[in-house]
């Protein structure tokens, strides 16, 4: 059976294409049936088209949408968020291939293209993501073009054609948008990714780190106001863990303050508590721009003071987010790298806490400890002893030997090589046995200088652990073992030490880091990321400065200037498209005559009474008279003058004629309505 | 007795053309649109194509017309061992005289109707285009005028293909129209089966039209005032027959001229002294449909000439 109506040719050949793109786009977050099930509807599509398959029967459909659903489920276990409800959309999407019945089964495939290509946006606003969303968009716009083309227009570069013509004429109200629209985030609330983390995570154990090191992923970019501090003071506080159950460091809860709220935002004045950080000297300012990472923790160097409305300092001096951070965030900081943290006193249970440790585990280090304490009654002597220790006898790898049930014993006194997170949790632990409180800090260490561009990259491989160690008068003071056991860590880049290693990115086999070594690829991956930080700071941060842009560009923002500019820049924006309208119509103007005639036609059209396409007049008045009797007189006149004018002899005469005859027709309801 | 004054012409053209419609009218029963188009084919000069089933009253509208315009009439039926000398005629040696005499073939009639072209060979085909073509015929060497004015009509039977020679496109271009009669409508065909066979009557008719008349009126034909804009609507229907997907090549400068003397004939018959667009959709599809390449059937043909008419408009 033939369908009852078959979508244009050249609009299907976009359409599939179209499809087969937006597989791609979203092929990274895609269950990989979802995928496949799409290409087996673009391929059925084409099948059907050329009479080779038959239509899915009703059922068919119905049980394939049923187990697509039921599908996604299994995958996902949840419905809510946003993957499950791009991948339902998607499967969705697909099946709606298998029925094109109708012209509105079309447009509604080609409108649903778009909004799936726009989706990939909520997933990456990298500038090449941008760029390809964009490109995606132009094969959708050819379906549409060739979905209203005329019978003429059959072929598929033509309606691309029209379509790029279209979206070329777009860009300047794009512009202007971008400019002025408000960017209104609460409506726009994003469910959160189900997908993990991505970076360091809100608990450790052994190992945890050294993933995070095979990763050449950025983790964020950092523009300073001055020049960059040098390597060793870099460290990027994000996480403190006080709480150790024999293996897994993780955050302990934010009860038991009573000096002030937990947060401390910038626009809120200052909690009690911030009495007990002492900044000195000169801060440090600089923005970070971060990458994804659905979690609320952000990275600062210590001791730091938010500078964006979006930011809090928290009562254990880290910054935390709003919101997670489900896409890039750009915030500014202002540091103090000379500070003290409550230096005078710790509150009761938190001191109880930085001591806590838990029972039955690492008993040889806790014997040890409570020698040594006896030893060296003093903190720092007993510190310095400590790192002594790590700098004589350990070996610092990415490697490290897997550990048992007493991490620490088998690690200090067995094993001795170890990455970061090993040398941070021992020596919390040690210390802690030896009555000192402290506790473990994760974040980044280090960065990358880009050669050209003033700006600092840390990646995912920068993630580091250290301790912080509580001293009476001197409050918390960052103790880094890591530095004790392999300094050239601290001094030079991690990808500098490592980048000999196998294990060294090992997660991203074609990151272009691996091939750092090869001059001219390592400057085309810095060239890369400088474009993609201009576009993160400029394209995507321009949020952050729309308002300060609008109030010097409008004076004050109201709805009223908003909606004036928006009509001025607008209208300036497709001036040339109405002025070049303006000039391709005048280039085939019609004569005085025909113009006339269109006018009766138009006439007689507000009637309900159209001329066909292609009809002529005397055809068209000879079915008039039939229709509508009382107008037969008025209208045979005229199209016995319009002929005569048009076909018969030459003469200036009878245009007027026909004009004059014109203005006389004024057809009007009744007498349609009583002539019938 | 007639005065070739312009606009008496047209208005006479239009009684003639009434008389001889009615003529033909009363032995090929409601079929007046074909006769007119087979009318306004002859006036315009051109010779004629009728394809369609047996009994559809091809012969009959071929015969009525020659007997109402009075021309001299010959009907020859093709057969595939048909040969050119059969049609253009033979010398023979005249013992009296000691020479050779041509003796001259049924092509030397002023309407030859030649029936079911198709069944015969091509070389037979030739021949007869060649005197469509040129107006004469060569034998042994030497070459004969044909009566004036010359006019063939073609029929073929475009089913049981077997054992025939379909014409190619280049022959079917020679023909100015392509006419179909099809079945008559209901009340046309309980009249013709109610009354006795109106083809008795072909004997009877008599003509309408002086052969001074006919030439009148084929000269008045070339004086029909064509505007510039028809002429761009014309230009506008050929273009679009070119640049359209469905069909391989369009309409040819040579079909395009072939329209226009079509509608310049008809819009004379219709009693006007100018052309206008509805005189060429009139004959757009009789002209067109034959001279189309569209592979998929003939319906393919008649779709695409009303999917062109209807999408070019008039201005």
């Amino acid at each position: 059976m033939r369908p009852l109506w078959q979508i244009p040719r050249n609009s299907l050949f976009w359409l599939l294409l179209s499809v087969v793109i937006s597989i791609a786009l979203h092929l990274e977050h895609l269950p990989p049936w979802v995928a496949l099930a799409g290409i087996v509807a673009t391929l059925w599509q084409i099948q059907l088209y050329r009479e080779r398959w038959r239509q899915p029967g009703r059922l068919l459909k119905w049980s394939l949408a049923g187990a697509c659903a039921g599908g996604l489920f299994l995958h996902y276990g949840r419905m809510n968020g946003l993957e499950p409800m791009v991948a339902l959309l998607f499967s969705g999407y697909s099946l709606k291939l298998l029925e094109l019945h109708h012209k509105r089964d079309a447009l509604v495939l080609i409108y649903l293209s778009y909004l799936i290509i726009i989706l990939q946006s909520l997933f990456s606003t990298t500038i090449v993501s941008s760029f390809l969303v964009l490109i995606a968009l132009l094969p959708v716009t050819a379906a549409l073009v060739a979905m209203h083309g005329g019978a003429e227009n059959t072929r598929p570069v033509a309606a691309l054609r029209t379509g790029l013509a279209m979206l070329l004429q777009a860009i300047p109200l794009m512009l202007v948008m971008f400019i002025v629209m408000p960017r209104i985030g609460s409506l726009w609330a994003i469910p959160q990714k189900t997908s993990g983390t991505t970076g360091v995570s809100d608990s450790m154990s052994p190992g945890d780190m050294t993933r995070l090191g095979r990763s050449g992923k950025i983790a964020f970019r950092v523009e300073f106001d001055g020049p960059i501090p040098a390597q060793s003071q870099l460290y990027w506080r994000g996480l403190v863990f006080s709480g150790f159950d024999g293996r897994r460091w993780d955050q302990q809860g934010p009860w038991g303050y009573n000096d002030g709220k937990f947060l401390q935002w910038s626009d809120q004045g200052l909690e009690a508590w911030d009495s007990v950080i002492k900044r000195r000297g000169e801060p440090l300012s600089y923005r970070v721009t971060l990458e994804a990472t659905n979690s609320p923790w952000l990275f600062a160097l210590s001791t730091p003071l938010p500078q964006s409305s979006t930011v809090a300092l928290s009562r254990d001096f880290r910054l935390v987010s709003k919101n997670p951070v489900n896409a890039k965030l750009q915030y500014s900081v202002k540091s103090w790298l000379n500070n003290q943290l409550e230096p005078e006193s710790l509150v009761g249970w938190r001191h109880k806490l930085e001591l806590a440790l838990p029972s039955g585990f690492n008993p040889k280090t806790r014997e040890i400890a409570e020698q040594w304490r006896e030893q060296t009654p003093d903190t720092l002597a007993l510190i310095n002893r400590l790192l002594a220790l790590y700098n004589q006898e350990f070996i610092y790898t990415l490697r490290p030997p897997a550990l048992g049930k007493h991490t620490v014993d088998e690690f200090l006194w067995g094993t001795k090589k170890g990455f970061c997170e090993f040398y941070a949790s021992s020596f919390v632990f040690f210390m802690r046995a030896a009555g000192v409180p402290a506790r473990v800090v994760v974040g980044y260490q280090g960065g990358e200088r880009h050669p050209t561009e003033n700006y600092l990259l840390v990646h995912q491989y920068d993630a580091h652990a250290w301790a912080e160690v509580w001293i009476q008068g001197s409050g918390w003071l960052r103790v880094d073992p890591t530095a004790a056991v392999a300094p050239e860590r601290i001094e030079m880049s991690f990808a500098d030490l490592f980048s000999e290693q196998a294990d060294f990115l090992s997660a991203s086999p074609f990151a272009l880091e691996r091939l750092r070594h090869i001059q001219w690829l390592n400057n085309l991956r810095l060239k890369l990321d400088s474009l993609d930080y201009a576009w993160a700071k400029w394209v995507l941060g321009y949020e952050n400065v729309q308002n300060d842009f609008l109030l010097s560009l409008l004076g004050a923002i109201n709805p009223q200037r908003i909606a004036l500019f928006l009509l001025l820049a607008g209208g300036i924006a497709l001036l040339p498209i109405f002025i070049m309208l303006y000039l391709s119509r005048d280039k085939n103007t019609r004569d005085e005559l025909d113009r006339l005639f269109l006018q009766y036609c138009s006439r007689l059209e507000k009637m309900g009474l159209p001329r066909r396409p292609g009809e002529g007049a005397r055809d068209f008045a000879q079915r008039i008279s039939r229709c509508a009797p009382g107008l037969a007189e008025a209208v045979e006149h005229l199209t016995g003058i319009y002929e005569s004018a048009r076909y018969g002899e030459e003469g200036g005469t009878e245009v007027k004629a026909f004009k004059t005859a014109l203005k006389g027709f004024k057809p009007s309801r009744e007498e349609l309505l009583s002539s019938t | 007795m007639i005065c070739f004054d312009e606009t008496i012409l047209t208005k006479q053209s239009q009684q003639i053309t009434e008389a001889i419609v009615e003529r033909v009218e009363s032995v090929l029963v409601g079929k007046q649109h074909s006769v007119r188009l087979a009318l306004a084919c002859l006036y315009a000069g051109g010779h004629l194509l009728i394809e369609d089933l047996p009994g559809m009253g091809k012969t009959t509208l071929a015969q009525a017309l020659a007997a109402a315009i009075g021309l001299s009439y010959t009907r020859v039926q093709f057969t595939s061992d048909l040969l050119p000398a059969d049609i253009i005629g033979v010398s023979v040696y005249d013992r009296n005289k000691a020479a050779f005499e041509f003796h001259p073939g049924p092509l030397f009639n002023q309407l030859v109707l030649a029936d079911e072209i198709n069944r015969t060979t091509p070389k037979t085909q030739s021949a007869l285009l060649e005197a469509m073509a040129e107006g004469q015929v060569s034998v042994e060497g030497e070459t004969r005028q044909l009566p004036q004015p010359f006019y063939v009509i073609a029929t073929q039977n475009p089913l049981s293909q077997s054992g025939t020679f379909p014409l190619p496109e280049s022959q079917l271009d020679r023909f100015l129209m392509r006419l179909r009669l099809g079945y008559p409508d209901p009340e046309a065909e309980r009249q013709l089966l109610s009354g006795s066979d109106p083809r008795l009557k072909l004997g009877e008719l008599s003509r309408a039209i002086t052969p001074a008349q006919l030439e009148a009126i084929q000269t008045a034909v070339n004086q029909v005032k064509v505007s510039d804009s028809l002429v761009d609507y014309l230009q506008r229907l050929l273009q679009f027959t070119r640049s359209s997907a469905e069909i391989d090549y369009g309409i040819s400068p040579r079909g395009g001229m072939a329209v226009l003397k079509s509608a310049r004939a008809w819009a004379l018959m219709e009693g006007r002294d100018y052309v206008i667009p509805e005189d060429i959709q009139a004959v757009f599809a009789p002209v067109c449909a034959h001279r189309l390449p569209v592979s998929g059937g003939e319906h393919m043909a008649d779709n695409f000439i009303q999917q062109t008419l209807n999408s070019v408009d008039i201005i």
